[in-house]
């Protein structure tokens, strides 16, 4: 019996549950405090910076990290890229975590988070971009919950239903790449009304373009980082088509992550002509903006397109990884480095511990939603009895 | 594979570089500029070679007073570096003129860096030979050079020294002949012919003054006379110049000017006027007096010592820059009109504090035109002849009344009790007379002010305005009633009125006294 | 010190005030608004205030806020640049400015745009700009998203952050309760040196250029306010330059709602073009998966003859 117990015991408390485990608790007590003392007690908000971090790294980092879902199965089902069929279902699971996350995060940041349907059955702001980032995210949400459907459904056995949802595919992912459009632009639109508050160099007419494409940039680098991750630590879940397939996703994505990014670079260039704010490179912003423009996007443009060359695998993981980390920093300097950057030093922003601790709470339930449906749904492998 | 190992390697140098470098300027640019040591009065900037096209290198900043002094030590004089032309020291260096880009480059850069070679050689502490370290991007030393100007007390003081020789310095230039010359009643101020630059061989006011103030003031050195100062400093330096000794009073500048003038049109012949389109009576002005108001003559007579109506007519001139007499006299916002000054004198802090409430109006009250315009009419001014128009010019300047008019002090109430306020605060106890008193006694010895406000009441008019004159005026109240009055909305209610007008009035005079609400009103106990 | 009746009657009317409830999206919306002609404001004229406070006192006490620590009487308070913030919707700021004597005075509130951005950004409308001119707020609808912060380019509305519950964005509301009750704004009326004027923008706006013409020394020839941002209902007059005096000169003069009108404009355009598109696409693509099948069956079968 207590050997059992024991085992139990030993069963329970790997690294990872353990380490998750506690993120998990502090998170629970960091969200007594926020919904009962309210956001002053755990945010360095104010009235300066009414967006922090929950903003800046949840909303706006995760929808772009998001992103995955919907250029992947772009690719695979209106693209014809068969080929890439095994990428489909992790992403599209990563993009349905990624946004529930993000309407989980909102509940923290906004004021009154009962209300967050307000702008839909109350009054409808439609003059404000966030009113469209609210809607899209929200019929996306739909969407994605519905090609996600498939693998729990199979899971569950529910064969019927389950055809049902298979035959909306096509539709969902026309619609999903539609809302993605206009939402993944509208982020970058909501900065358009600010032109006094962000610095020239991140404030663009171009902005909503910048968000859109950075977003399928971020997409297609989340599907390589994630499936390299997965190969490492869920290989044993995979099948074989999976595991075949893997290799030419990671060189298929790489090579247009590479010519993306390298458009990309394009435009944020005509971004700085079209304002003519050649001068600003050589002030401490102008370098900070370098640093993200050259090593953040033209440096992996060029790694990519080495590792796709030399079919080297490595560097393509590497540099999907080294490109997400750009679009962190793309977002966070939109939303908060260089934003407010005429602001005295003292009346800048910086986020308290427990909001990062919030933040890294809500990133810990993803991983363990994933794990825990990885694990257990078709996600990895095709279900022996829905093989096409 | 070695090849992609290649590149990549060169990716992360490329990247760990873009971060330090953006570490670096942060850095740098935090810091500020950093000047060395105190302004002085003898940084030359060198960037003569700007006259034949764009600078390839930085201009050069140049230490005059650290090389004279060098040089002395080493037993040198000016000629070491300045040339002699017509018996006088050239201020420019080692040549007279600027012939072309080359030459001018070579005189320096061989001047210079053989100089500081020789000295480098000695192993003495010498110049920079290298180009940066005379070429350089940032700015070394803050320069407190002030230009200089010639005053009345320093014309005096130099006129004097020379026994009234005049033509020492004054000139007029023979176009055709090519020479200066002297005439006797014509002198000028220098500022009228030579002009900010050189032009052709018209030397710009600052080669001229180079050479004519050192050129003497080094002879005199030479004959062991007290003379001025040959050093930057001694002329241009701030703190110098306040040394500079003043005369009081300056003994006026004698060139047969008039000590009076009858202000009038332009005599027949000149412009398009004639006599009888002047309907205006005629301004008599006190030439003399205004002379000591003002430092140079170029303060009225701008582009030369002419009478204002040789080129400002009734209708414009070309010569006067189509500026017609009218405007010549009267514009507001020109410093060389009689109106122009007379107004910029509002705002002294005697003034400021009444004339401050004092809109701009588009025409002024009649009364204030007969001021100056008081000449006898334009019909009988025909008879007279010179010399009577003189004397009555005198005797008209001479009745005028200068002193601030005031009622009887007992016509002037004491104190004045303001109850208007008193619904928060305790009411007002105005020491009514000692304000009047004050501002009389601010303007008694000012001959402008007193002039125009002679009138018995029109110092009262600062305060009791838009009402006539009288002993009895009107309370506030009757005027200035309920804020926002929608007819009159310029008008303020009564507690702007007092407060505009009191704290309006002790801010421009500079009155820091009484400070914060209860000084003046109590507060309430309830 | 209140507005006659019979006056006030008048402005309300002029300013269609009956009719206030109702559709008034046009001040926040993308098509060209010149403002509402009838709507009312206050004119600031800088070089007039004395920096008393009193106007931040009777703002408290009229809109019911917490009342301060330091009394309003502590002129203290003014050496430290403030904001305005969820307890005080209005503030005043000392600036020394070089080349003049003594220091400037500037009350801040919300300046009640012509076309605010704080409504345009609104994404349940809880800002409307009503034909009085005052911006208000609804908080009953209020998601508390601070959109209207971001959006804001004179930093006004604060947050209630430490409220638990039921947190506010609060801002000057131009007193409209009061204005609506004929009543002027709660600074408007106290200030002693009546350095606030309240009345029809329009009426302000000759009346500031009236001063300027008449005190050409005095004043800086502009009113700021009347073009920036598109206009706001707040007017102020200075004889100081506006950047001295913590004013920014560099918000041009397009009304926020045209910032976002560009990118609004392309919703219609993806939601139409892209299905057609897309779905272009799909079928080329299917397409060719037809035609490759069929080549490769072809092959196949002509290998099967060749065999034979």
């Amino acid at each position: 019996m207590s050997d059992k117990a024991a085992i139990d015991l030993k069963t329970w408390f790997t690294p990872f549950n353990v380490v998750s485990g506690t993120i998990i608790i502090i998170g629970i007590v960091l969200s007594i405090l926020r919904f009962t003392f309210g956001l002053g007690a755990v945010t360095n908000l104010s009235d300066d910076n009414p967006w922090g971090l929950w903003i800046g790294f949840d909303l706006l980092v995760g929808v772009a990290l998001a992103a995955g879902g919907y250029v992947t199965s772009a690719a695979v089902y209106l693209f014809g890229m068969k080929k890439f069929h095994s990428a489909v279902r992790p992403a599209v699971l990563t993009g349905f975590l990624g946004y529930s996350l993000v309407v989980f995060a909102l509940t923290y940041d906004v004021g009154r988070p009962l209300r967050l349907p307000y702008p839909f059955i109350m009054q409808q702001g439609t003059t404000s971009l966030l009113f469209e980032v609210a809607g899209c995210v929200a019929l996306y949400l739909t969407v994605l919950f519905l090609e996600f459907l498939p693998a729990p459904l199979e899971w569950l056995g529910f064969k019927k239903v389950r055809e049902l949802a298979v035959k909306l595919t096509l539709a969902l992912t026309v619609l999903g790449v539609v809302l993605s459009t206009l939402h993944q632009s509208s982020l970058g639109a909501l900065f358009l009304i600010a032109p006094s508050k962000l610095h020239p160099l991140w404030y663009s007419s171009y902005l909503p373009v910048f968000f859109f494409v950075s977003s399928i940039i971020a997409g297609l680098s989340m599907v390589i980082y994630e499936s390299a991750l997965s190969h490492h630590y869920f290989a044993d879940k995979m099948d074989t088509a999976h595991l075949q397939e893997s290799e030419g996703v990671t060189l298929g994505f790489g090579k247009a992550a590479s010519l993306i990014l390298a458009g990309y670079f394009t435009i944020k260039v005509m971004g700085i002509a079209g304002g003519d704010h050649w001068h600003l490179l050589g002030t401490p912003y102008g370098l900070w903006f370098l640093v993200e423009l050259i090593g953040f996007v033209a440096l992996p443009s060029f790694l990519y397109a080495v590792g796709v060359r030399n079919k080297d695998v490595t560097l393509i993981k590497w540099t999907a990884a080294w490109t997400v980390l750009g679009i962190v920093i793309n977002r966070l300097n939109v939303s908060l480095i260089a934003f407010n950057w005429h602001l005295p030093s003292a009346r800048r922003y910086f986020p308290h511990w427990m909001e990062i601790a919030t933040s890294v709470f809500i990133v810990t339930i993803g991983i363990v939603v994933f794990r825990f449906i990885v694990t257990r749904m078709p996600i990895f492998y095709e279900h022996p009895e829905y093989k096409d | 594979m070695k090849k992609e190992r290649y590149l990549f390697r060169w990716a992360g140098i490329l990247t760990i570089s873009i971060i330090a470098l953006s570490g670096t300027g942060i850095y740098g640019l935090s810091k500020v500029l950093k000047v060395s040591s105190q302004p002085r009065a003898d940084v030359i900037k060198i960037d003569n070679m700007i006259a034949f096209g764009k600078l390839e290198k930085a201009p050069v900043e140049f230490l005059h007073e650290a090389h004279t002094e060098a040089l002395a030590k080493k037993n040198k004089d000016c000629a070491a570096c300045h040339l002699t032309q017509n018996k006088r020291m050239f201020p420019k260096f080692k040549r007279i003129a600027d012939t072309d880009r080359i030459e001018v480059m070579d005189i320096y850069h061989k001047g210079c860096i053989s100089c500081h070679g020789e000295m480098k050689v000695a192993k003495e502490k010498a110049g920079p030979v290298e180009c940066e370290g005379c070429h350089r991007e940032k700015i070394q030393h803050l320069t407190s050079r002030q230009p200089i100007g010639f005053d009345k007390s320093l014309h005096f003081r130099h006129s004097e020294a020379q026994e009234n020789k005049c033509e020492l310095c004054h000139h007029e230039y023979d176009e055709k002949a090519k020479k200066l010359f002297y005439v006797k009643g014509k002198e000028g101020t220098c500022r009228y012919c030579h002009k900010e630059k050189t032009k052709d061989n018209l030397m710009s006011m600052g080669l001229s003054s180079h050479i004519s103030c050192i050129d003497c003031h080094q002879k005199n050195i030479s004959k062991s006379l007290t003379t001025g100062p040959v050093t930057c400093s001694g002329c241009h330096d701030p703190a110098v110049q306040q040394k500079i000794k003043k005369i009081t009073p300056i003994p006026r500048m004698d060139r047969k000017q008039p000590d009076i003038v009858m202000l009038k049109n332009a005599p027949k012949g000149i412009g398009t006027d004639t006599e009888n389109t002047n309907k205006m009576a005629f301004v008599p002005f006190d030439h003399k007096a205004h002379e000591n108001y003002n430092d140079t003559c170029r303060v009225c007579h701008h582009e030369s010592l002419k009478q204002c109506n040789e080129c400002h007519a009734l209708a414009g001139m070309k010569e006067g820059n189509m500026v017609n007499l009218e405007k010549a006299m009267h514009q507001v916002d020109s410093t060389r009109s009689c109106q122009g000054c007379h107004e910029a004198k509002q705002n002294d802090k005697n003034c400021a504090g009444c004339h401050v409430f004092m809109g701009k109006e588009r025409v002024k009250e009649d009364t204030s035109c007969l001021k100056c315009h008081s000449a006898p009419g334009v019909e009988k001014k025909k008879a007279s002849n010179p010399d009577d128009e003189k004397t009555l010019v005198k005797t008209m300047l001479q009745s005028r009344n200068l002193v601030p008019g005031t009622y009887p002090e007992n016509n002037i109430p004491e104190k004045v009790v303001i109850k208007k306020l008193s619904k928060e605060y305790e009411a007002v106890d105005f020491p009514h007379r000692k304000v009047v008193n004050t501002l009389v006694k601010n303007i008694k010895d000012n001959k402008l002010a007193g002039y125009f406000h002679s009138q018995k009441g029109s110092i009262c008019k600062g305060c009791h305005h838009n009402s006539p004159v009288s002993t009895n005026p009107p309370h506030c109240g009757n005027c200035h009633g309920k804020p926002f009055d929608a007819k009159n909305p310029s008008k303020p209610g009564i507690i702007g009125a007092y407060h505009q007008q009191c704290m309006g009035c002790h801010k421009e005079m500079g009155i820091e006294k009484p400070a914060g609400c209860t000084e003046c009103h109590k507060k309430k106990k309830n | 010190m209140s507005i006659s009746r019979r006056k006030f009657l008048g402005w309300v009317s002029a300013a269609g005030i009956g009719s206030v409830v109702g559709k008034s999206a046009l001040a926040a919306g993308n098509k060209h608004f010149d403002g509402y002609q009838e709507s009312l404001g206050v004119l600031h004229d800088i070089s007039l205030c004395v920096g008393c406070r009193s106007c931040e006192a009777a703002c408290c006490k009229v809109n019911e806020l917490p009342v301060p620590d330091k009394p309003f009487t502590d002129t203290h308070v003014l050496d430290e640049e403030r904001r305005t913030t969820a307890k005080a919707y209005t503030v005043v700021n000392k600036y020394g400015v070089t080349g003049k004597i003594g220091p400037s005075f500037r009350k801040i509130q919300c300046n009640h745009c012509a076309e605010p951005a704080c409504s345009s950004a609104c994404f349940v409308k809880a800002f409307k700009k009503t034909k009085t001119g005052a911006v208000t707020y609804d908080a009953s609808v209020c998601v508390g998203c601070r959109y209207c912060m971001i959006a804001c380019p004179f930093e006004i509305p604060a947050y209630e952050y430490n409220e638990s519950f039921t947190p506010r964005v609060m801002k000057c509301t131009m007193c409209h309760p009061r204005i609506l009750k004929g009543q002027l704004p709660g600074c408007v009326e106290v200030c002693p040196m009546e350095a606030l004027t309240f009345g029809k923008r329009a009426d302000l706006l000759n009346i500031a250029r009236e001063r300027i013409r008449k005190y050409p020394r005095k004043y800086i020839d502009h009113i700021y306010g009347e073009t920036e941002m598109g206009g706001t209902s707040w007017l102020y007059l200075s004889n100081v330059p506006f950047s001295d005096i913590g004013m920014r000169e560099d918000l041009g003069v397009t009304p926020a709602p045209e910032l976002t009108s560009g990118a609004l404009s392309v919703v219609p355009l993806v939601a139409g073009l892209w299905p057609v598109f897309l779905m272009g696409i799909y079928a080329i693509s299917k397409r060719k998966e037809i035609i490759f099948k069929e080549e490769l069956d072809e092959a196949a079968h002509s290998r099967t003859k060749e065999d034979i």
